[in-house]
């Protein structure tokens, strides 16, 4: 059944359609209404799931892993501030290796206050050990909440979707909604032996000596290796039950392209038409969005863009002291295999529109500058 | 569980921290790996006192205004609190931790305080009735007699106490004098002993004239000895015959029954222990000049120091390092003692160095009267060849007052020689315990808990310095003008202020710290006692450092 439904309650009805059991979390603009959706969900019946109330994110993590961590399939939605009081249980999640599904919808953090999009929550907590997915719109919001979980469970790791806010969390679109009877042959109810039971009592998330404590590191990373294949063989298999599949990327109109644009998130949307525009002023131009950010697609980034001869970044985000962070990224997945020109571009910072016209300039900007000194490049800054 | 798991490859672990073996045992897992548990000790000052009073115990219930609990405490090791509280040597005060923070409990003065309330208060006394059959013979109504038959009378044993004297006290009566434990204070406590159980008394009886042993053996199910010394030492020296040199304890004896003594103008003690200080004060008291010679130094002297210090204050005058070598007369009458000067040796047995004669070196003092007190010596004519004695004392088996006749035990100076009222009152109380073991058939008792803390064990940021709170007392002036008790007791105030200073070394007195300070909310306080729920104690040991006393131990996890 199709519906015309907002970004947020694209993440309810992926919830919905996942078989979850435990639910908790705390509001925040701009998630609020996938949590709203949710407890109306679970007060209906429509999803036979605990939904735990709590007076903060710290809280509604920490009762999530409590859940995960007792073997049942666990989800939580949050945004800025929250997802940052979450960072000492996002570490947690990780250590004690439970398939949690998070949302979060990126909104600027504060001081000053902010309700809008970028995407420096989310990406200030790149190194805790989360799978992080940007989605660029309402149907693949659903459809990778409940690969995420599929996703989470083989390879023992958190999943964190993220979401612009308002540009994809409030903006409406038709949705095909999957129902959990559609769902469960892709994605069977979960069950893990390794789970806190009364019956069989163990103590977790010990203390462990210099000895032990090395190995676990080691493993959680070789996780994050695997998971690669692990995505790519979901989203395939999540395109066998229900024709729609994603990737780690989405090259579009690359295969001549002389400059290539890097995008994530909804941005990626705006792109495609401004390149659309610029193929037919005869531009050899492509764009490639990046939807899984970890793990990070290395060979899958390198191959797409060494047939370029120059790309351009544009970074909704900021790590103040160092570059764009998509930048960073893909110039280490270039380093030392390409000399193609790497042109880091900054905008939309607290919900700054980028518009065409936006997309536009840092394409022309790309393409004019044979040489760029600079590796920030702000587009749209008041100077 | 004590086992260490060596994983020689990652493969060889779990995913995640876990366990790999069953953890009930400790619900933290490995997190807490030492646990702290409530270990209370002995108090030092407990360890301290010959007859084991719960000093702390007792000054706890004090600060919580229980006085009558507190004293029931005392009573379960001592009888005589008052008595103690007075002329104790007090080798608790000794062992006292606070004497290395600042000075130590003035434990006598707080025991006094509550003995002389349990005399006020004669319904805190319960009265035993002769509940058991057996009967028991106590010989020597002295503080090892008088233990002995309060601790049998309050089990519900009849006993019947010979004194050879009209009344009963032995050296507490005829030995100390008035200035120190008043005569009707001490009629007082020894009413109190009478009436706490079935005690007949016969006194004016000597045992082996009056009455034998071996008839005392067969007419009751238990004797007990403690018949003290009674005969002074001799000098041994050329004049000692004769008008003018008595033994001190005669002069005592004498004074202690209210009877007017001259001892003349100029007196000379010799002696250094509490006999020739009490002769010495006496003698001031009368109105002689008075010299106590002792053949070692002040450091040597078995006196009491306090007792030392107040002969002093009184005027009496001291003269070391000298012995009497020869005593001379005019007439029969005496004129002058010849005094042989020495110094001090190697250590003798009692580790204290040994006088030697100075060659050639003597002085003379003229004297009018020369008191004795080097010692006594116990008579034990009445049971020679009776039960085994050796160096004039009788052989125990034990420190239970075990003699080598299974139905006659004994204790006190009888048995250790000169030696304290509290050792007397213990070793009573031991017997009398011994004795009800042997009526009930049970074993050897069990030797009781010894482990004790010190000053650093003691947290002692809780604890401000102060000095002791001392007992009210009349001047040294004013005290030597008669036999009025030279100190006086602890007001409530005093006692209080006093009480308050104790550290509690390693028992709870239920301060709270622990509760307060532990992070996971895992002390739970219950009315009288504080539960650790180890299913949260994570082992931090907070409580362990902020605990003042030392209450609480550790002990490692899984071992």
């Amino acid at each position: 059944m199709k519906k015309v439904i907002m970004g947020n309650h694209a993440v309810s009805y992926g919830v919905r359609a996942s078989d979850v059991k435990v639910i908790s979390a705390y509001p925040i603009t701009p998630q609020t209404q996938v949590v709203e959706l949710l407890s109306e969900m679970c007060a209906d019946g429509e999803i036979d799931a605990k939904f735990i109330k709590v007076e903060s994110e710290h809280s509604a993590l920490t009762a999530v892993v409590g859940a995960s961590a007792a073997g049942v399939r666990s989800f939580t939605a949050t945004s800025a501030q929250g997802l940052l009081l979450m960072h000492e249980i996002l570490h947690w999640a990780v250590g004690a290796r439970l398939p949690i599904v998070l949302a979060n919808i990126n909104r600027a953090v504060g001081p000053p206050w902010s309700i809008w999009t970028d995407q420096n929550d989310s990406l200030s907590q790149r190194d805790v050990g989360w799978l992080q997915i940007y989605c660029e719109s309402n149907q693949e919001t659903q459809d990778t909440i409940v690969q995420a979980f599929k996703i989470a469970e083989t390879v023992k790791l958190p999943v964190m979707l993220v979401l612009d806010a308002f540009f994809l969390s409030h903006t409406f679109e038709i949705v095909d909604i999957l129902e959990a009877e559609q769902v469960r042959p892709f994605l069977p109810p979960y069950s893990t032996e390794v789970r806190v039971d009364v019956e069989d009592s163990h103590s977790f998330g010990n203390l462990a000596s210099p000895d032990g404590y090395f190995e676990l590191r080691y493993m959680i990373q070789k996780a994050m290796e695997q998971s690669r294949e692990v995505v790519k063989e979901v989203d395939r298999e999540f395109g066998e039950h229900f024709g729609r599949s994603y990737g780690l990327i989405q090259p579009y109109r690359c295969d001549d392209a002389e400059t290539i644009l890097v995008t994530s998130g909804t941005v990626a949307s705006t792109t495609r038409a401004v390149i659309d525009q610029m193929r037919d002023e005869g531009i050899k131009i492509g764009s490639l969005k990046i939807r899984v950010f970890r793990p990070f697609p290395f060979e899958e980034v390198f191959e797409v863009l060494s047939g370029a001869k120059k790309v351009a970044v544009i970074d909704r985000n900021i790590s103040f002291g160092h570059h764009g962070i998509f930048f960073q990224e893909v110039k280490s997945a270039l380093y030392g295999r390409t000399d193609i020109p790497i042109i880091g571009f900054i905008t939309g910072i607290g919900g700054r529109d980028v518009t065409p016209t936006v997309i536009r300039e840092i394409a022309d900007k790309a393409m004019g500058d044979e040489s760029p000194e600079r590796e920030i490049n702000w587009i749209g800054v008041k100077r | 569980m004590s086992e260490k798991i060596v994983f020689k490859s990652y493969r060889e672990m779990p995913i995640c921290a876990m366990s790999v073996a069953d953890m009930t045992w400790n619900l933290t897992g490995s997190w807490r790996n030492v646990r702290p548990y409530y270990d209370f000790k002995i108090s030092p000052c407990r360890l301290g006192c010959p007859t084991t009073e719960d000093i702390q115990k007792y000054i706890y219930l004090v600060t919580e205004k229980h006085y009558e609990e507190a004293w029931r405490t005392i009573i379960e090791t001592n009888p005589m609190p008052s008595i103690t509280g007075r002329v104790c040597f007090h080798p608790c005060m000794d062992k006292c931790t606070r004497k290395d923070f600042d000075q130590a409990i003035n434990i006598p003065a707080i025991e006094r305080a509550l003995g002389d309330t349990g005399l006020a208060n004669p319904d805190w006394m319960a009265k035993a009735s002769a509940s058991k059959k057996q009967k028991v013979a106590v010989v020597g109504a002295g503080p090892a007699g008088l233990s002995c038959a309060f601790y049998l009378a309050r089990q519900g044993y009849s006993v019947t106490v010979y004194e050879v004297d009209r009344a009963l006290g032995g050296v507490l009566r005829w030995g100390i004098p008035e200035y120190r434990l008043q005569n009707d204070l001490l009629d007082e406590v020894i009413q109190s002993i009478l009436e706490s159980g079935p005690i007949t008394v016969k006194t004016g009886t000597t045992l082996g004239k009056d009455v034998g042993l071996e008839e005392l053996e067969d007419t009751y199910d238990a004797v007990f000895l403690g018949i003290g010394l009674t005969t002074s030492q001799r000098l041994g020296i050329d004049g000692e015959d004769g008008a003018g040199v008595d033994p001190g304890l005669e002069f005592l004896r004498k004074v202690n029954g209210g009877e007017k003594v001259d001892p003349g103008k100029r007196v000379a003690v010799v002696g250094g222990g509490n006999t020739a200080m009490d002769v010495a004060r006496c003698a001031r008291r009368a109105g002689s000049e008075v010299t106590v010679v002792y053949r070692r130094t002040m450091n040597e002297m078995p006196a009491i120091r306090d007792e030392i210090e107040e002969a002093e204050r009184e005027g009496v005058h001291f003269h070391f390092l000298a012995a009497p070598k020869e005593i001379v007369r005019n007439g029969g009458k005496l004129a002058s003692i010849i005094f042989q000067e020495m110094k001090l040796g190697e250590p003798d047995e009692s580790g204290r160095r040994r006088p030697v004669p100075i060659e050639g070196k003597t002085f003379t003092l003229e004297v009018d009267r020369l008191f004795t007190a080097i010692g006594e010596k116990a008579d034990l004519g009445c049971i020679e060849g009776l039960v085994d004695c050796k160096w004039n004392l009788i052989t125990t088996a034990d420190e239970y007052g075990r003699t080598s006749r299974e139905k006659i035990f004994a204790g006190g100076d009888v048995v250790t020689g000169a030696a304290s009222v509290v050792e007397a009152i213990a070793a009573g109380r031991k017997a009398a315990e011994r004795i009800c073991r042997l009526f009930t058939g049970d074993g050897e008792p069990e030797s009781g808990e010894q482990r004790t803390i010190g000053i650093e064990d003691i947290n002692t940021a809780y604890f401000e310095r102060s000095k002791r709170t001392l007992v009210p007392r009349i001047p040294p002036e004013e005290a030597v003008a008669g036999f009025e008790e030279i100190y006086r007791g602890f007001d409530k105030e005093l006692l209080h202020r006093e009480a308050d200073r104790c550290f509690s070394c390693g028992v709870c007195n239920y301060c709270d710290n622990c509760w307060i300070f532990c992070p996971d909310v895992a002390i739970l306080r219950k009315t009288d006692e504080y539960v650790i729920n180890y299913d949260y104690c994570k082992g931090c040991l907070v409580c362990v450092t902020e605990c003042p006393r030392s209450c609480i131990s550790t002990r490692e996890e899984g071992k």
